[in-house]
């Protein structure tokens, strides 16, 4: 089952002269439980594919499609309402709630949303992410990896239909990159939760289910 | 939308995110606390001068009673107070009233009144108690017994003769001794002087009187208070009627007299809907409400811009846009919650301060601070209403941020795109002034709002010192005062009293003790008319004298029941002066010569024209030209004529009617003398030389003080008017002062200082005003550009030690911020100017109506106002930056953005 599907997906920025063509035309589909890697050099155009997917901004032409929901159907405040409840969003810099502790971080997004936190499910990602111990924390107290893990928390506590990770150990030393993609690897496993992970590096790409690689706005290898 | 209870989680994000943000909250709730300030003092005075006014109306009503239902029996009380209607009320026994001196000149009323009613009349003794039940107890205030000369003291003696009145002229006097039991300080306000007796005691005395119908001795009255002071008449109509009364038919068996209290109806009401206090107020708000918007929003504008990518953040997981609005209304509601409740206080207190000074000038006996609650309702509603409308447009701002945005900036950290504006600005290299003025573009909203902020305040200043700069002494004095000083009775200064009898005449030895205390250089008599006059007139200029006060209808029989000598020509009424050449030499002639006045052999009259406050001379406010005759009726015996028949009433057959009701009847000369006179001159009298009253459709003629005194046999000195020698001037006031008080308590005196002192208070009480609303403002003003500065070189942190650690110095970088400074303050200055100098004219075209002001320009308070904006513009920057540099520029460079 599709859970994420573009169709002739294009995004050009300006016009004439300087008319940038940042995605032209990328047909993608992401099975439900899958973890995709997106590779590509700097300015490939993975950042604007992910923003595209995360209904972050609107494309050009062609379509996205999340979890049977076509974006471009709804408007900004039923998009953001989409976002909250189906896209979960993990950042190269992490992206906490400076005022919030780690908890509240972490249920931020289903509290916007006006629901309760599911007790059992939260509890069981904050053990799989290994954060009990850092609940009361503010985000500027832990390193880098720890607020990594905050984000995914963040991320996975809504349930939504895709995780979407831009260059999420873009910040991070190796050894914690290899950590958190391990995290990543066994929560996709074991919440069979969806991610999309957009990165630069060959190395952290080779630990996804699929990689898929785009240059110059188009794919061009599928894997 | 989809309802969700996402109310706590809202409440925590904005409470968190507010806290992290101090020198906004600090700026924020200083600026909610200036503007409720603002509000407050605005509010505590004009409720205080509402309030003072009614106040003061009540006192010369005599009480503050809702209505009274008057002459009535004990009976007739008692049933008429249990009505529903009525909330409180109370009963007065009038006893009878002392004449004789030295009570002469004073109205002075004994009485019982039920101790719940004593302070409506206030009357409630601040010393001792209300006279007990079965002694010879009584009660009165300080002016009573200075008049009787008895030391306030409870337990003295002091004895009145009370005069009972019974229907007769020659009532019965008994003179009784109370044994003092209280007393309260004389309010001035009030017209009457009360002396209070146990109920016993005036039931006593009141069995003395005959109990004649219609004597008021033996009377009671039933004062009553209704739920509230709307539609008194309608409820006083109706508790009549419930009890079987009315008050529509006279003469009827069951009427009864009622009054409506005028404290609460026409001065005040009129005062309520007055529609040049409404105008003020209302300016005043808006102008209050502006400047709040100025530095609220511009507060918000900065830190919400500050925040951005927080904003951007909470979109990004999802807070919806109208999310994001509601956590700034609930940061500024929870800034308003730590301002507004200081700023009641502050603004409370500088009302007090402000009150008394402002009220000063409005010749208040009483100035009373109102302490309404409402006051403080109002202000903080306002100032509510302002913080909101202050923060809705950056709310709307940071709900609309795009996501994008938010993940770009923080994406690749490189130097925000207006920074790269500000470089390009400079063509020739980037000179210190340009990147400064480069700055202040960067975000051209605040720096728009800064400079309109404390632009205001300056300009307001302006207006207000052109306002007050513009009261011309000359104009006023030339209108109000003739001589250095006019001594006259004090009635002739009342309005509504006025020089009418032989009475008010100024005694001779009066006049002739100011000539003996030397320094007067010059003087007159102004001698007037103790009864009437009458005047032979065209009927058309009486008919159009008349006319303002009578409908069309009405003229026709008004002008036809007129005293007709011929077809044309009406015995109307005369206004009669008579001079001395003193006065004759301080009059304007318009036309003609007055020389002629001063020999009476010549037999000229002069006639009296009005001018209006700005000089214009009113051609119908009389009717004669050079060489008229004037003839002057002087009657000596009146009587009444019917009205239909034209045979003469008897004064019996007058009296009778006049108590049916019937008005059929106009009083006619009957024995009198005609006398004729020619226009020597069109003359105009100062005001202050006047009757100080107008006579609709009669005639104002003054003729010279001999001829006047031949013709009319009329003595009385109405004024007397003189000039002294400069050096005398203040002894003669001091002089004047002393014995108007207390030797001769009957006359009064205007002296060319009063009239300046006045004027002066007027000044002031304008500049009060308008200084305090313009310092209110300026510090709001002050206030923003602070924050600007503040903020602008705070979120710079890192881009200023960008800057130093690329090879500016610390000496180049205070020289680009005070640069920065310099281009608000000197901005502010040039605008002011310009506006200024725009409005200054404006207002002057304006205010033309007020007759004595006279529009000068000036922008003598922008000129003052520039050194002051030259240190802030210098100060504030290199303060601020001084902070800043106690980190080292490495320090700076590491410290995360935002």
């Amino acid at each position: 089952m599709a859970i994420l599907e573009t169709r002739g997906l294009r995004k050009i920025y300006g016009s004439g002269d300087t008319e940038v063509r940042a995605l032209d035309g990328v047909d993608l589909t992401v099975e439900k439980g899958e973890f995709a890697a997106v590779v590509g050099t700097s300015g490939s155009g993975k950042s604007t594919l992910l923003h595209m997917l995360g209904g972050l901004d609107r494309p050009t032409g062609g379509s996205v499609t999340v979890d049977g929901r076509e974006l471009s159907t709804l408007k900004d405040e039923e998009l953001t309402i989409f976002r909250r409840r189906k896209i979960g969003f993990v950042f190269q810099n992490y992206n906490l709630v400076p005022v919030l502790n780690v908890y509240e971080n972490i249920v931020l997004p289903i509290q916007l949303d006006g629901g309760q936190p599911d007790k059992a499910y939260t509890d069981q990602i904050i053990e799989t992410l290994g954060l009990q111990s850092k609940l009361q924390n503010l985000p500027n107290n832990l390193s880098g990896g720890q607020q990594q893990r905050v984000a995914i928390a963040r991320a996975l506590a809504a349930k939504p239909a895709i995780i979407l990770a831009d260059e999420p150990t873009g910040n991070l030393d190796s050894r914690t990159s290899q950590d958190v993609m391990g995290l990543l690897k066994v929560t996709s496993q074991r919440f069979s939760q969806t991610i999309v992970m957009i990165t630069h590096n060959e190395e952290i790409a080779q630990m996804a289910g699929r990689i898929i690689r785009i240059e110059d706005g188009r794919i061009v290898t599928r894997g | 939308m989809i309802k969700v209870s996402n109310g706590s989680c809202i409440r925590r994000l904005g409470f968190r995110s507010m806290k992290a943000s101090r020198t906004r909250n600090t700026v924020a709730v200083l600026a909610i606390a200036l503007t409720t300030v603002l509000f407050t003092s605005l509010f505590t005075i004009a409720a205080s001068i509402n309030y003072s006014l009614q106040q003061e109306n009540f006192r010369r009503a005599g009480g503050d009673a809702h209505g009274s239902i008057k002459y009535i029996t004990w009976e007739q009380a008692e049933q008429l107070r249990q009505d529903p209607l009525i909330q409180e009320a109370w009963c007065r026994l009038f006893v009878g009233m002392p004449h004789e001196e030295p009570f002469h000149r004073s109205h002075v009323e004994v009485s019982y009144i039920e101790p719940n009613g004593a302070p409506h009349y206030f009357c409630a003794p601040e010393e001792g108690a209300l006279p007990r039940e079965g002694t010879n107890e009584a009660a009165t205030d300080t002016y009573v017994l200075t008049l009787l000369g008895i030391e306030p003291e409870v337990g003295a003696q002091f004895t009145i003769p009370i005069v009972l009145d019974d229907g007769t002229s020659a009532p019965r006097t008994v003179e009784r001794t109370f044994t003092l039991s209280g007393w309260w300080e004389y309010d001035s306000a009030v017209p009457a002087n009360h002396v209070l007796l146990p109920r016993s005691a005036a039931g006593e005395l009141c069995a003395l009187s005959n109990g004649e119908e219609g004597s008021l001795t033996g009377v009671w009255n039933l004062d009553v208070m209704f739920a509230h002071p709307v539609g008194i008449q309608e409820n006083l109509t109706a508790v009549l009627e419930h009890a079987g009364y009315q008050c529509d038919m006279a003469g009827a068996e069951n009427f009864l007299i009622t009054g409506v209290n005028w404290g609460y109806t026409g001065d005040r009401m009129v005062r309520g809907f007055d529609p040049t206090t409404a105008i003020t107020v209302t300016v005043v708000l808006l102008l209050i409400i502006f400047t709040g918007y100025l530095i609220i929003y511009n507060v918000f504008q900065i830190s919400v811009t500050n925040d951005i990518r927080f904003y951007g953040l909470l979109k990004t997981i999802g807070t919806t846009g109208r999310q994001i609005r509601r956590i700034i209304r609930r940061q500024a509601l929870l800034l308003s919650l730590a301002g507004i409740p200081v700023g009641l206080l502050l603004g409370f207190a500088v009302g007090n301060i402000l009150t008394p000074l402002i009220m000063a000038h409005l010749n208040y006996k009483n100035v009373f601070v109102s302490f309404n609650p409402w006051i403080f309702i109002g202000a903080a509603a306002f100032a509510l209403l302002t913080v909101f409308l202050s923060c809705a447009r950056p709310g709307r701002i940071a709900a609309r941020v795009s996501p994008v945005e938010a993940v770009r900036y923080t994406e690749g950290g490189q130097p925000k795109k207006v920074r790269k504006r500000a470089v390009k600005a400079g063509t020739g290299g980037a000179s210190l002034p340009k990147m400064a003025w480069a700055n202040l573009g960067r975000s051209r909203s605040k720096t728009v709002v800064t400079i309109l902020s404390l632009t205001l305040a300056v300009v307001l200043m302006n207006l207000v010192y052109t306002f007050v700069s513009g009261f011309d002494l000359e104009k006023y004095l030339s209108s109000q005062v003739a001589t250095d000083f006019i001594l006259a009775h004090a009635d002739y200064f009342q309005s509504g009293a006025n020089f009418r009898s032989a009475d008010q005449a100024l005694p001779e030895e009066v006049i002739t003790e100011i000539n003996a205390r030397g320094g007067v250089t010059e003087g007159g008599r102004v001698y007037g008319q103790e009864n009437t006059i009458q005047v032979f007139l065209p009927e058309a200029y009486v008919r159009r004298g008349i006319s303002s006060v009578y409908s069309e209808e009405m003229l026709d029989s008004v002008v036809a029941s007129r005293e007709h000598v011929d077809a044309d020509t009406v015995a109307g009424s005369a206004m009669l002066y008579g001079m001395e050449d003193f006065i004759l030499g301080e009059i304007s002639v318009l036309e003609g010569d007055v020389t002629p006045l001063s020999d009476p052999g010549q037999n000229a009259i002069a006639a009296v024209y009005h001018s209006d406050d700005y000089g214009a001379v009113n051609n119908d406010s009389n009717c004669f030209q050079i060489g008229d005759t004037v003839t002057l009726r002087y009657v000596t015996e009146w009587m009444n004529v019917d009205t239909d028949t034209g045979e003469e009433v008897s004064p019996e057959e007058a009296e009778a009617r006049y108590e049916r009701g019937e008005a059929n009847f106009v009083p006619r000369a009957k024995v009198y003398e005609d006398k004729e006179y020619t226009v020597c001159a069109l003359v105009e009298i100062p005001r202050a030389l006047t009757y100080r009253y107008t006579l609709l459709g009669g005639s104002a003629l003054a003729m010279g003080a001999e001829l006047f005194q031949r013709d009319t046999g009329m003595h009385s000195v109405m004024v007397y008017a003189f000039n002294t020698t400069e050096e005398s001037d203040a002894a003669m006031n001091d002089f004047l002062e002393d014995y108007t008080e207390s030797v001769w308590p009957a006359f009064d005196y205007e002296s060319k200082q009063g009239a300046m002192a006045e004027f002066d208070g007027f000044r002031r009480m304008f500049l009060t005003m308008g200084g305090a609303l313009a310092a209110g403002i300026g510090l709001v003003g002050v206030l923003n550009f602070i924050n600007a500065v503040l903020t602008g070189i705070l979120t710079r942190k890192r881009e200023l030690a960008m800057l130093q650690s690329v090879g500016m110095t610390g000496k180049q970088l205070k020289r680009m911020l005070v640069f920065e400074g310099l281009y608000y303050t000197m901005l502010s200055a040039a605008l002011s100017l310009v506006l200024s100098g725009l409005l200054g004219p404006l207002m002057g075209a304006v205010c033309s109506i007020f007759w004595f002001f006279t529009y000068r320009f000036t922008v003598l308070p922008v000129l003052v106002v520039m050194p002051l904006f030259l240190i802030l513009g210098l100060l504030v920057p290199l303060l601020t930056y001084r902070s800043v540099a106690r980190f080292t520029i490495v320090e700076r460079l590491r410290e995360a953005e935002g």
